[in-house]
Formats: C-alpha cells, sequence, structure tokens
C-alpha cells in the first residue's frame, strides 16, 4: 500500500510539537499500523527519548540527512513515518521538502502526505498559515490545535480564522484536548509512550507502578485523541487501507 | 471468608447521618473480627477520622493526588475493607470520576465487592438519586438508607437501612471523639450514663441487624442475574 508521511510542525517553539508527534505514534501503535519516525531536533532529540526503537535523530541543513527521508520512504517498509520538525521556520522546513522533491513526489502520488501544523495560543500563530500556503498543493493540511497544557486557549475568532483557513484546500482541523499536569509530568519522567503508561508498562518493559488514577487519565486522554485523529482524511485512508488488505 | 468489600456512604444532602453510619459500620465490621481501612473525604472537617485515628486516610477528592491518594491506595492494598465517607458535595464528583477511570472495573479486577449506601433526604429527588443508584452499573448493591431521625422520601419502595432515632443527649454524647460504639456494645461505660448505653446498644443491634443482612441480600442478587 501507499505508504504516508506525516510532518509535524510548528512556527514556535513550546506549542507541543513533539507531544503531538508522541500521540500520532501512540495513536498508530494502538491501531497496529507500523511507524518510523524522524527527529529534526539535532542533536537532542527529544522524540527518541519516547520512541528509541523507531526514531532517527536528522539535521535538516544536511543533504545526506535530507535524503535520508526521502531515499527510504519506499523501501522502509513501514506504512507510517512522522517527522517532527525543529521548532520554528516551518517554511524553511517545507522549502528544503519542495526542493529536495518530497513535495512533488507527494503531488504525484508515490506517498501521502500530511502536514499537522501546530498552534500555540495565541492569534499570531494564525499568520503562519499564511506563510506555508503556497506550499500546501497535494499536502493533506491539519491545523492542529493544542490544548494539552492550556487552561486558556485563544480568543478564536471564527471570520480571521475563515480568511486563513481558506487558502488551503483539503484542510481540517483538530483539538489536542487537556490532560492533567501530574498525569502528563508522570509520563514525560518515566519516559514510556502513552499507550505503555495506560498498559502499565515501564521503559525497560517489566511491570511499570503507574497510579492507577493517572493510567486512567491518560486512556481517557487517548480515547479523546483517537476520535479527533479518526476525523481526519489522511488517517481514515490509511486505516482503511490497512483493514481493506486481508488479515495484514 | 467473605470476599473484601469498598463500602461508599453518600447522599445528595448534607448533615442526615453519613458519618454515623460510616461510623456503625466500621464498629460492625471490627466486631467481625474485618480490619475495615476509612477514608473520609471531608478535608475540611474530618468527621470521621476523629472516632478511628490511625486507621483513617484524609483525602481531598478535588485534587489528583486526593484521587490518588484514595484509589491507588484501596488499589494497592486489596484484601481488606474499605469505608468511604463522601460529603454531599463530591458525591457527583467522585461517580463521574469513578466512571472516567473504570474504577469499579478495577475494584472488580481486583476481588472488591462495590455497596453503596445512599441516605435518602426528605426531598423527593433524593429517592430518584438513591433508585438511580441501584441501577448504576458497576455496584453490585446499592443499599437505601432511612435516618428516622432527618426523615426520608423513601417511603414504600422497598427494602431501606434503617438508622433509628436517638434522643439528643446521647447522639451529643457519642459525638465526643473518645466515645466507642463498639466498646459500647462490649460493655464499657464509654463516659455514657445508663439509659443512654442502653440506647446506644439499641441502635447499634438494630443496625447491626441490618448490616448482616447486606451480604445474604448481595448472594441473591448474585442468584438472579
Amino acid at each position: 500500500m501507499k505508504p504516508t508521511l506525516i510532518l509535524v510542525g510548528a512556527d514556535k517553539g513550546g506549542v507541543g510539537k513533539t507531544t503531538i508527534s508522541r500521540s500520532l505514534l501512540d495513536y498508530f501503535a494502538r491501531k497496529n499500523v507500523l511507524t518510523r519516525a524522524f527527529d529534526t531536533e539535532n542533536p537532542r532529540g527529544s522524540l527518541r527519548r519516547f520512541y528509541p526503537g523507531i526514531t532517527e535523530v536528522i539535521d535538516l541543513s544536511n543533504v545526506a540527512h535530507q535524503m535520508k527521508v526521502l531515499d527510504t520512504m519506499e523501501t522502509a517498509n513501514v506504512p507510517v513515518t512522522v517527522v517532527d520538525l525543529k521548532a520554528g521556520n516551518l517554511s524553511y522546513a517545507l522549502d528544503v521538502f519542495e526542493r529536495i522533491g518530497v513535495l512533488e513526489a507527494a503531488r504525484n502520488g508515490q506517498f501521502n502526505l500530511g502536514l499537522f501544523h501546530v498552534v500555540g495560543p495565541s492569534i499570531a500563530s494564525l499568520d503562519e498559515i499564511g506563510e506555508i500556503a503556497r506550499y500546501m498543493s497535494g499536502v493533506q493540511y491539519v491545523l492542529t490545535r493544542n490544548f494539552i497544557n492550556e487552561t486558556n486557549f485563544f480568543e478564536w475568532d471564527e471570520a480571521t480564522h475563515k480568511k486563513y483557513f481558506a487558502q488551503i484546500s483539503k484542510a481540517h482541523e483538530i483539538n489536542i484536548p487537556k490532560l492533567n499536569e501530574m498525569a502528563y509530568e508522570q509520563v514525560d519522567l518515566a519516559g514510556v509512550t502513552f499507550k505503555d503508561f495506560v498498559d502499565n508498562k515501564a521503559a525497560d518493559g517489566t511491570p511499570g507502578k503507574f497510579s492507577f488514577v493517572l493510567r486512567g487519565y491518560v486512556k481517557k486522554w487517548c480515547n479523546e485523541i483517537d476520535e479527533e485523529y479518526a476525523r481526519v482524511a489522511l488517517v481514515q485512508e490509511l486505516l482503511s487501507g490497512r483493514t481493506a488488505n486481508p488479515r495484514s | 471468608m467473605t470476599q473484601p468489600a469498598v463500602y461508599i456512604i453518600c447522599s445528595d444532602q448534607h448533615r442526615n447521618g453519613k458519618t454515623l453510619l460510616a461510623r456503625t459500620l466500621l464498629d460492625y465490621l471490627l466486631l467481625e473480627g474485618r480490619d475495615p481501612f476509612a477514608i473520609d473525604a471531608d478535608v475540611a472537617k474530618a468527621p470521621l477520622r476523629g472516632f478511628f485515628p490511625g486507621r483513617t486516610a484524609l483525602v481531598d477528592f478535588e485534587t489528583i493526588p486526593g484521587q490518588m491518594k484514595l484509589f491507588d491506595t484501596i488499589l494497592a492494598s486489596p484484601g481488606r475493607d474499605y469505608v468511604i465517607d463522601l460529603p454531599a458535595l463530591q458525591t457527583e464528583r467522585f461517580f463521574a470520576v469513578a466512571d472516567d477511570l473504570k474504577v469499579f472495573d478495577a475494584l472488580h479486577e481486583a476481588g472488591f465487592r462495590v455497596v453503596v449506601f445512599f441516605i435518602v433526604d426528605k426531598r423527593q429527588t433524593s429517592a430518584l438519586l438513591a433508585e438511580a443508584m441501584g441501577r448504576r452499573s458497576g455496584i453490585d448493591l446499592a443499599v437505601p438508607v432511612v435516618n428516622k431521625y432527618v426523615g426520608s422520601s423513601w417511603a414504600e419502595r422497598g427494602y431501606a437501612l434503617g438508622l433509628p432515632e436517638l434522643n439528643q443527649s446521647t447522639f451529643a454524647a457519642i459525638g465526643n471523639k473518645r466515645v466507642s460504639l463498639r466498646a459500647v456494645a462490649e460493655g464499657d461505660a464509654e463516659g455514657l450514663n445508663q439509659p443512654q448505653q442502653q440506647e446506644v446498644i439499641a441502635f447499634l443491634s438494630a443496625v447491626m441487624r441490618d448490616l448482616s443482612d447486606v451480604d445474604p441480600i448481595m448472594s441473591l442478587k448474585g442468584l438472579k442475574t
């Protein structure tokens, strides 16, 4: 089946980009879809801490590293590739992908391409949409409002929002619901995936000693996220392609 | 040996005998030779803790750490009984959180039965809420409780556990944190005068007789389903 490339990016740091990448990888794991990930937060790579087995840290300004993403799309034999783009300069990253032919390949139908654009709690982040609109042909655009750490989000002005949104076809918007701080911290401290936290498994695979209450909250949060991701056409296509493939 | 239980004592109204029932239940379990642990969810007043120091945890259910203290404690030490005394204001929230976190499933998996005592106050809504409690999933038995002193809208709706009326002076006397109902039942005066002692003993034997019916009722219910 056709591979899917998902870019997760934001123009601002601290809007929860890595959390969204984690939750996507987690979502696919719960749906039994194999994934791999690239973390462009070189050399730190906070995504790799949670997904050491499937994450490679790359430097997007390095040509050899750039090619790694594209060249292995067909051969990796993994249906989903998630790229966690370094904070800031989303348009730079898209420009790189345009230059090396990633966007072109997607337009030609070699794989499905989606951008999860994570916006923070300020209206200014809507300006980013204007800057990246020109790259979005052939790309499934998903505006991702991240409420995970926020009690109050920006005043979402429908008129302004529609104006920006109209620039991009095939656009979706999803909300990442709030998870209580204590649960979020404990998952982070444990350095495990949300799924393993719910299943009470420690990072080394041994039974975890996580709080039943916090596991319950994370599980509820995962269920809420599942509903959000299930609304995205790219994800629907991916999952239906899987079920159409008998007993794979 | 009887399966351990989590007993939840609650109501939609204040000041209608929840803590008195919790005390009586704890003393009943202790007299039965069991080792119950109490959870007092009223952090402001801590009404239950004074009566059972050393076997009561004070829990603020409004906070996540409070919820962890409650459920994680119970699930980490199964095999004994727990009595939860919930303030009226937290009853709704307690059951909402229990549903969100699938608490009753986890309690059943850990070998507990879940028994709810709902004190039916005078308002009609109270009786309706008590009936709704009986239809909730995850609860093995919901026992409506009628406190004779407060009055109740339960009327003739079926079985209810009764709390007999105590006269003012006796009620005030047993409110002293040093009075143990269990000790009175075993013959200690605990500072009460003769008529007060007799009244307490009559009260305890009536409530404990009803409490001892709870297990057979639950077995019958189990047979029906």
